[in-house]
Formats: C-alpha cells, sequence, structure tokens
C-alpha cells in the first residue's frame, strides 16, 4: 500500500455518518413547510388587516424579517455550541442562568401551544368551502375543528411526521398558488393603477404599528426549527446558517409581495374592510374574479392542506418540548417518556391534544367566535410570546459570549444581537403598547392587558420553580436547558453536580 | 448469551420477530449493547464521552472482533456519541445474523409489492421470550443481578423498553430498577446514560 494512502486513510465511520446529511434545500424546505406560507397568506394577513386596519403589513414582514436575520447572525453561532440546540430556553438558560431558562421554557409552552391550538380555530373556515364542493355539506366549524384534533392527536401518537416528500409537494404547489394569486392582484389592480401606498414608510408610522409587527413575527414562527438539524446536516458550520438566512429571506419576501399586493387588488384604503367583511375568503374572492374558478378550488384545497400541516406541525413542536423537559425533570419525568413502538413522545402530545380539545370544547359552548377570536387571538398572542422568546434569547447570546469567551468575531458575538436585542425590545414596547389594536378591542378592554401579562406571569413561576428545584433538588437543577443530553450529564457529572461545559463543548 | 443478543431478544419478543420498539432506539440500544460487551470483557473502556480501546487481543465472539477492529482501525474517532450512531446503522442486522448463527433465529425473505425485504424469525419462540422473562424474575430475587444483567436492565430502561419488560411487576421492582443503574460500574453508567441521551436526540429530531 502506497504511504500517502495510509495518511489520508478514508474514514468509513465519517462516510457511514455522512450518507445520508442534509443540504441547504432540505433544510430550507423543513422550515418552510412547518411555517404553512398559505395559512399566513390567507388566514393571519387578511385578518390582521381587517383588525387592526393599518395597512403597513407588507413594511412590517420587511423590518420583521432584517431584525431576525441580525438576531439568527449569533443564534447559528451558538447553536452549534448548545445542547438542545431546538429550543431558545436552552439559550436563556446557559446564556442568563437555569432560573431564567426554566421561565423562557414555561414562555415557549405557553406561545407554542397558543399558536397551535389557534390553528383549530381556521380548519373550520380553511375547509368548509372544500367540504362543499365536495360533499355538498356544511358543517358547523367545530364538526370540522374536532375531526381534525382527532387526527392530529393520532398522527402524533404515532409519530406519523408527515412525510417529507408529500410536505415538499405541498409546499411547492402552496409557492406556486400564492404567486399565481399575486400576479392575478397584480394584474387587476383597484383603480386602474397599482398603488404603493403600503410600502411607504408612512403606512407603517402610524398607531398599530407595533400590532403588524407582532403579526409578522407570528409569520415567520419556524424560522428557529432549522438549528435542529445541526448534527444531520452536511457542514453544520454553513449549512445550518445559511439555511436559516434563505429561510428568513424567503418568507420576508414572499410575505412582504403577498401582503402588499392584496392591498394593490383592493386599493389601499379598501383593503381594512374588504378584510372585515370576507375574511379569510378575501384572498379566494379577488382570485375568483380575477383567475377563475380553477384557480380558487386549488387553492382552497391548499389552504386546508397547509393549515392541517401546521397543525401537525406545531402539535410535534410543542410535545417535544414537553419531552425534553420531561427528560430534564422540570416536567414530571412522564412527559420524557416515550412510546416504545413509534418513539412519540407520548404524554407530552396526549397533554396537548387535551388541551386543544378543552378549547375547542369551550368555543364551541360559548359559541365565541372561531376566526377572530381563537384564530387571530391565539396566532398573535402566540406571536407574541415567541417574539419575548427571541428577544430574550439575543440577550442571552451576547451573555453567553461575553462569559465564555470562544473565539467569534465581534459581529457575531455582541453586535448583531445586540442591534436585534435593540430593535426586539423597541417592537415589544410598541406592541405592548398597541395590543388593544393588535386584538381590535377597546383600550379598556381587560383582554388588552391579560393576553401580555400571561407572559410575564408565566416567566415568573417557572424562575420560582427553577429555584425551588435549585434549593430541593440540586441534580435536576444541574440539568435544566440540556433537554435529552441531561441523561448523558447523570454518569459523569463534574465537580460538585456541576455540569462540565468544557466537555460538551469539546464535542461539538 | 451476550448483552446485545439479549437486548435483542427483548426488543423483538413478538412471534414473527417484529420489532417493539422505534428502529432508531433498537439500534442505538443495540450499539450500546455491543460496545457493552467490549467493556465487560475488559477490552474497551469509556470516560468522559470518549471510548478507549485498552486491549487490542481479539475477543471469541467475531461480531465482537469486528466491532474491536472498527474501534483500533478508526482511533480518529473516540466520542461514544459517534460510535452509537456508527454501530447503531448496522447494530440491527450484525446481531440478528450473531443470533441466527447461534441457531436462535431464522434469516426470512419475503417479496412484497417488488421489494425483497430480509426479516429475522425466531425458531424457538421460547428461547426468544426468555431473557425478557429471566430479566423479570431477576427483579424479584433478593440479591442483587450480575453486572452483565445490570446492563442491560439499563439499556432496556434507556431505550424506553422498561414498561414493556416489567409490565407485571410492581412497585418494588420498579424501585430496584430506580437503583440498580446508578450502581452500575463507571464505564457502564456512563455507556447507558449516552445510550439514552442518544435515544432521546433521536425522539427530539422527529424524524424516525
Amino acid at each position: 500500500m502506497p504511504p500517502t494512502e495510509t495518511i489520508q486513510r478514508p474514514s468509513n465511520v465519517s462516510d457511514a455518518l455522512a450518507r445520508g446529511r442534509l443540504g441547504v434545500p432540505s433544510v430550507i424546505f423543513f422550515v418552510l413547510s412547518a411555517a404553512a406560507p398559505l395559512t399566513v397568506v390567507a388566514g393571519v394577513v387578511t385578518t390582521g388587516y381587517a383588525v387592526t386596519g393599518v395597512t403597513g403589513m407588507p413594511l412590517a414582514f420587511l423590518v420583521v424579517g432584517a431584525v431576525l436575520a441580525l438576531f439568527s447572525v449569533g443564534y447559528v453561532a451558538m447553536a452549534r455550541r448548545v445542547e438542545n440546540a431546538g429550543a431558545f430556553y436552552a439559550y436563556v438558560s446557559r446564556g442568563l442562568g437555569r432560573p431564567a431558562g426554566v421561565g423562557a421554557a414555561w414562555v415557549a409552552l405557553l406561545a407554542y401551544n397558543a399558536l397551535q391550538i389557534g390553528l383549530y380555530g381556521a380548519i373550520g373556515a380553511a375547509a368548509s368551502p372544500v367540504l362543499h364542493r365536495l360533499f355538498g355539506a356544511d358543517p358547523a366549524w367545530w364538526v370540522v375543528a374536532l375531526a381534525a384534533w382527532a387526527l392530529v392527536a393520532v398522527l402524533g401518537l404515532l409519530r406519523v411526521d408527515v412525510n417529507g416528500r408529500v410536505l415538499a409537494v405541498l409546499l411547492v404547489a402552496e409557492l406556486v398558488v400564492i404567486l399565481v394569486f399575486d400576479l392575478g392582484q397584480l394584474g387587476n389592480p383597484a383603480g386602474g393603477s397599482v398603488s404603493f401606498t403600503a410600502l411607504t414608510a408612512d403606512s407603517l408610522l402610524v398607531p398599530g404599528a407595533g400590532a403588524l409587527l407582532v403579526l409578522a413575527a407570528t409569520g415567520f414562527v419556524g424560522f428557529e426549527s432549522a438549528v435542529v438539524f445541526s448534527e444531520e446536516s452536511r457542514d453544520p458550520k454553513r449549512t445550518v446558517p445559511l439555511a436559516t438566512y434563505l429561510s428568513v429571506a424567503i418568507i420576508a419576501g414572499l410575505y412582504a409581495l403577498s401582503s402588499w399586493t392584496l392591498t394593490v387588488a383592493t386599493g389601499p384604503d379598501q383593503i381594512a374592510t374588504q378584510a372585515g367583511e370576507q375574511s379569510v375568503e378575501l384572498i379566494f374572492n379577488l382570485a375568483a374574479a380575477q383567475l377563475g374558478e380553477t384557480a380558487v378550488t386549488v387553492g382552497q384545497a391548499l389552504f386546508m392542506t397547509s393549515v392541517l400541516a401546521a397543525m401537525i406541525s406545531f402539535h410535534n413542536t410543542t410535545a417535544r418540548y414537553a419531552f425534553a423537559l420531561g427528560r430534564e425533570r422540570v416536567l414530571p419525568a412522564a412527559f420524557g417518556k416515550t412510546s416504545p413502538r413509534t418513539g412519540s413522545p407520548r404524554t407530552g402530545s396526549l397533554a396537548q391534544s387535551l388541551l386543544g380539545l378543552l378549547v375547542i370544547l369551550l368555543y364551541t359552548v360559548n359559541g365565541w367566535d372561531p376566526v377572530l377570536q381563537l384564530f387571530y387571538y391565539a396566532g398573535a398572542g402566540g406571536g407574541f410570546g415567541v417574539l419575548l422568546l427571541i428577544a430574550t434569547t439575543s440577550i442571552a447570546v451576547m451573555a453567553y459570549f461575553a462569559r465564555t469567551r470562544v473565539e467569534e468575531s465581534l459581529w457575531r458575538r455582541a453586535v448583531a444581537p445586540g442591534l436585534a436585542a435593540v430593535a426586539l425590545v423597541a417592537i415589544i414596547t410598541v406592541a405592548v403598547d398597541n395590543f388593544a389594536i393588535l386584538l381590535g378591542v377597546s383600550p379598556d378592554s381587560a383582554l388588552r392587558w391579560a393576553v401580555p401579562a400571561a407572559y410575564p406571569v408565566a416567566a415568573l413561576i417557572g424562575v420560582l420553580w427553577a429555584l425551588v428545584l435549585r434549593g430541593s433538588r440540586p441534580d435536576v437543577y444541574a440539568r435544566i436547558g440540556l433537554g435529552a443530553e441531561s441523561a448523558a450529564l447523570l454518569a459523569a457529572p463534574g465537580p460538585a453536580g456541576e455540569p462540565a461545559p468544557a466537555r460538551a463543548e469539546a464535542r461539538r | 448469551m451476550l448483552t446485545a443478543d439479549e437486548f435483542y431478544l427483548v426488543a423483538h419478543n413478538d412471534s414473527r420477530g417484529r420489532a417493539k420498539l422505534h428502529s432508531s432506539a433498537v439500534g442505538i440500544g443495540l450499539a450500546a449493547g455491543l460496545l457493552g460487551e467490549l467493556v465487560l470483557f475488559g477490552q474497551i473502556t469509556v470516560s468522559a464521552g470518549n471510548v478507549t480501546v485498552v486491549d487490542r487481543r481479539p475477543p471469541a465472539d467475531a461480531l465482537a472482533h469486528t466491532v474491536l477492529d472498527q474501534l483500533v482501525g478508526e482511533s480518529q474517532h473516540q466520542s461514544v456519541r459517534t460510535w452509537l450512531s456508527f454501530l447503531g446503522q448496522t447494530a440491527a442486522t450484525s446481531v440478528a445474523e450473531r443470533l441466527a448463527r447461534a441457531g436462535v433465529l431464522r434469516r426470512q425473505e419475503s417479496r412484497r409489492l417488488l421489494r425483497t425485504t430480509v426479516g429475522y424469525v425466531p425458531i424457538d419462540l421460547n428461547a426468544v421470550a426468555w431473557p425478557a422473562t429471566r430479566l423479570r424474575a431477576l427483579l424479584d430475587r433478593p440479591e442483587p443481578p450480575a453486572v452483565p444483567d445490570a446492563l442491560l436492565f439499563g439499556l432496556v430502561s434507556a431505550a424506553g423498553l422498561t414498561r414493556e419488560v416489567l409490565w407485571s411487576a410492581g412497585p418494588r421492582a420498579h424501585h430496584r430498577l430506580g437503583v440498580l443503574i446508578p450502581a452500575l460500574p463507571p464505564p457502564l453508567k456512563e455507556l447507558v446514560a449516552h445510550a439514552e441521551a442518544a435515544v432521546g436526540a433521536a425522539v427530539l429530531r422527529g424524524k424516525p
């Protein structure tokens, strides 16, 4: 054997583990399919126009996209060094301490549950045109919601993450439909000329801007999940950051375009009225006039599958969050158990389904409006929670890099996350101020404070719980933030039961 | 019977040899079983997240020999988690082949929809059900189980099969299991912990 070959011997281990690793497109597909673009364009954007009455939505998407791109710089840099990288609270635990981490975990549970359950409010509206066309039936929204709930509950237990290829096909179809609808709207502008009003700064710099920024942030939820694939990507240093930036850019561009063309088709002064009258049907009614019935049928069918896919995806995210917390024993250990045959996080999945069922029944019994009061309120509330998490995480990233002194450029460890933190705190401040506009209630309504106040309360309970754990169960306290990796800590605790982050870092 | 063999039978305790456990946990559990065998033979050790070869003399078992050769040949890879992932990809087949050589399982090819799938079916149902039965009985005895059995308990628990194995056992058995695993020798305890973490990470990644 020539000597060079023994020096550069190919490694069977590396080759075997590299097989099936994900490239940038696969990761982007995963992120975007969880983001369910048509749900956002047909659901969130139209309801948002109707409730807030502000036309600056396209700009809001671009602003939030830019802020999240800045945030991602530090986020992906830290992701390579953190166990349990998919969860914001892991970053907060490492950067700002374990009590803050548990607080963030509680906020995350609340926010993701709200986002998932809110979708049950949209499925009735999304499915009724399809069901009417197929069967001529018009079931009540809660019948459809319960059917969707049962489907999600069963799939969650069977751990059927909808097949990646199916999701990819649906996603591409959704993107095509959105772009075709956009072109149709651009080709038929209200009053005969294309209006750029919605893209000007004046349209966003009005009371209510904070509301739009929260809604825009809701549309981006899911962009954070690319980091889950750090270990499975071809080149963690390149694949995951690139996929994250591209996802943010695609989401920002697509939603900004779609929300702008909507104002072009109705006229910027008419968008709030028309969206208020037609709700989620607006985009399809416009398409019916411009593109014909076939396009509408396809669009409505895809809207339904999009909402379903988003439900399943958020259900699994929430169940996994509970699983990670159960493994750490921050939630009861039962949440850390899986169903042996399928490997689904059984308890977390059941708990999430139970919560969903209770909310559906609550809305049915009280006769509350599913689209406005469930889908929109829970979506806006959940988006606000995720915004709080992102802001806290950006501060945690700076704190982590300041403390650990790992090699990283100044831009990545301080400047970018710092700018993102300032922008996010500003957005949150305006949003809290505008919360009545966001929810479309009167400024003295109890909801106006109840929704944003739920998060600080959850965070406070989390912090207190962490402090209780520190006193009573130091072994559990040491595991906070490690997720599934906390099991490995049990075997090799460092001095005084503290984890050995140096070792963990050497491993990555 | 060797640890990985027994784990295989516990995880496939079914008249048609089908798995009771999702495939990533089967792979990780068996990979940990194979590494555990080498630890028990005194040929490797596990500490601080790394596998170190301490004795290169070939072990008697052919599969253990192969695994040891791989560990020796690729000494640039030391992380337990890397080896669990790598061995986990092929462990289900290699351990099933070993059980087939020992006359416990029979290789069976079946054609379905133009695709040939290879399965391993039990030859004697009692022999296949024995390891799980034996584990249950062990927890009822007053004396603590031997180290290889304790390792097997650890792997069963790490893979999430405890409830399936101890379905009929009372709270006392569960309590005994709870103290058994922390009392394992440090290299095996760490191996079990890494297996549990790897199974959890596979669940969190979400893709089956």
